[in-house]
């Protein structure tokens, strides 16, 4: 597989104990003293992660920015809220995630869901696969319904684990576990390169 | 190891995602292993979880990183957003006595806000452009603007980080209007009304409406006086 050779920092960095002691101390520099070289140093250390969050949650390359600035704009005004019981990754990326479904359902591009969901439309096996082995699984995933794409991309892209997911997504555990178990389902009935590594249930 | 071992293949196959990411909680990762040790069905799934996790390590290599000036410009938008917020806050409050208004209130100033950011990266290159222009040049700069004149109507504007000197000198002298003060600590300029063009039946308003739609205007609002 030809892989472009493209040095980036790691968007999977999940906030670990020192990263996120490390941002609380910016977002309490921001809190205490409105301090915009820790706001923006914040931001950097979230622009690159959430602009490919938000463009595999489909949403609008021109509203992406929106999205990214509309989340920051509540850690500025809300910077001395944050209670702290989460991580603060997970505070920060749940806005992202709510403030991206609204936009989504402004443009009307909300993936299909659930019920809308129809197998024999979305196979992306074919002889095409040679041609497209590079995003097959990007090919898969734009057959999620949003709600078990976010599951996924937080789970496997952010690394996150299901209690953050259930944090930023704000649901229960149970139901992270569920949006991915459908998540893996669908995909392995779309990408044939899944199809054949499980065996049937029994 | 503890009592709680579930130990049935469903819960360890829901939680596969996590034993493939090196994220599964320390309490489950012994039984979930202990079970998939003893399960084909399990471990191929494990091998297919692991199989989406390289191929995202992949694209996620592959993906270009954003510009670091597409960061900056965005955050600069930000910003100016940000302070013609505070500066509305500020202003509301102290003439009115009223607390800092919410965020909510805050946001419908937003596009205000947003034009204003532009400006700042805008008025930077206007500045500069302006700076190399001859003081007899008839472009309108910031060095040469005109006294405001009481009651003229007048219009805030931003331009657009894009915009030449020449075409906004050009979307100025077309619409009458003549900068009086700016940047402002956003970036925004000032603008009033000539004389004429309020003989000939221009007002803030539409002078605003109209240059707004200009690509070369981020933000045009008329001031109320």
């Amino acid at each position: 597989m030809a892989l472009k050779s493209v040095e980036t920092s790691n968007p999977r960095a999940v906030a670990t104990p020192v990263t996120d002691t490390a941002e609380r101390a910016l977002l309490d520099r921001i809190a205490r003293s409105r301090d915009q070289a820790a706001f923006r140093t914040l931001y950097g250390n979230y622009y690159q992660r959430l602009t490919r969050l938000l463009a595999r949650m489909s949403v609008r390359r021109e509203d992406i920015e929106e999205v990214i600035n509309d989340t920051f704009w509540v850690v500025w005004t809300k910077a001395s809220e944050f209670r702290g019981a989460s991580q603060l990754s997970t505070w920060i990326i749940g806005i992202a995630y709510r403030r991206a479904l609204n936009a989504l359902r402004r443009a009307k591009l909300r993936p299909v869901a659930d019920h809308e969901f129809d197998e024999d439309s979305v196979s992306v096996g074919s002889t095409e696969e040679q041609e497209t082995n590079e995003q097959w699984l990007s090919l898969g995933l734009e057959r999620l319904p949003v709600e078990q794409r976010m599951a996924l991309e937080l789970t496997y892209t952010l690394g996150h684990s299901c209690e953050e997911v259930a944090a930023i997504l704000d649901c229960p555990v149970n139901t992270v576990k569920t949006r991915l178990f459908r998540a893996r389902e669908t995909l392995k009935q779309v990408l044939p390169q899944l199809a054949g590594m499980s065996g049937e249930k029994s | 190891m503890s009592a709680r071992v579930p130990d049935t293949h469903a819960e360890a196959w829901a939680l596969l995602p996590w034993l493939a990411n090196g994220r599964i909680a320390p309490e489950d990762r012994e039984w979930v292993e202990g079970h998939v040790a003893g399960c084909a069905e399990c471990r191929a799934e494990l091998a297919a979880q692991r199989l989406v996790v390289s191929q995202v390590e992949r694209d996620e290599a592959a993906a270009p990183a954003p510009a670091a000036s597409e960061e900056q410009r965005s955050f600069n938008k930000l910003w100016a957003r940000i302070e013609a917020a505070e500066s509305v806050s500020a202003s509301s409050a102290s003439s009115a006595g009223t607390p800092v208004p919410a965020p909510r209130a805050a946001r419908t100033v937003r596009w205000l806000a947003a034009a204003v950011v532009v400006q700042a990266i805008g008025l930077g290159v206007i500045g500069l452009a302006m700076f190399g222009q001859s003081r007899n040049d008839a472009f309108v700069t910031v060095s040469s603007v005109e006294a405001p004149r009481a009651n003229a109507p007048t219009v805030r504007i931003v331009f657009s980080p894009d915009a030449s000197i020449a075409t906004i000198n050009t979307l100025l002298t077309h619409q009458g209007l003549s900068i009086v003060s700016g940047p402002g600590t956003s970036g925004n300029f000032t603008a009033q009304l000539s004389a004429d063009a309020v003989a000939s039946g221009a007002s803030a308003e539409s002078v605003a409406a109209v240059i707004s739609r200009d690509p070369n205007v981020t933000f045009a609002q008329p001031v109320a006086r």
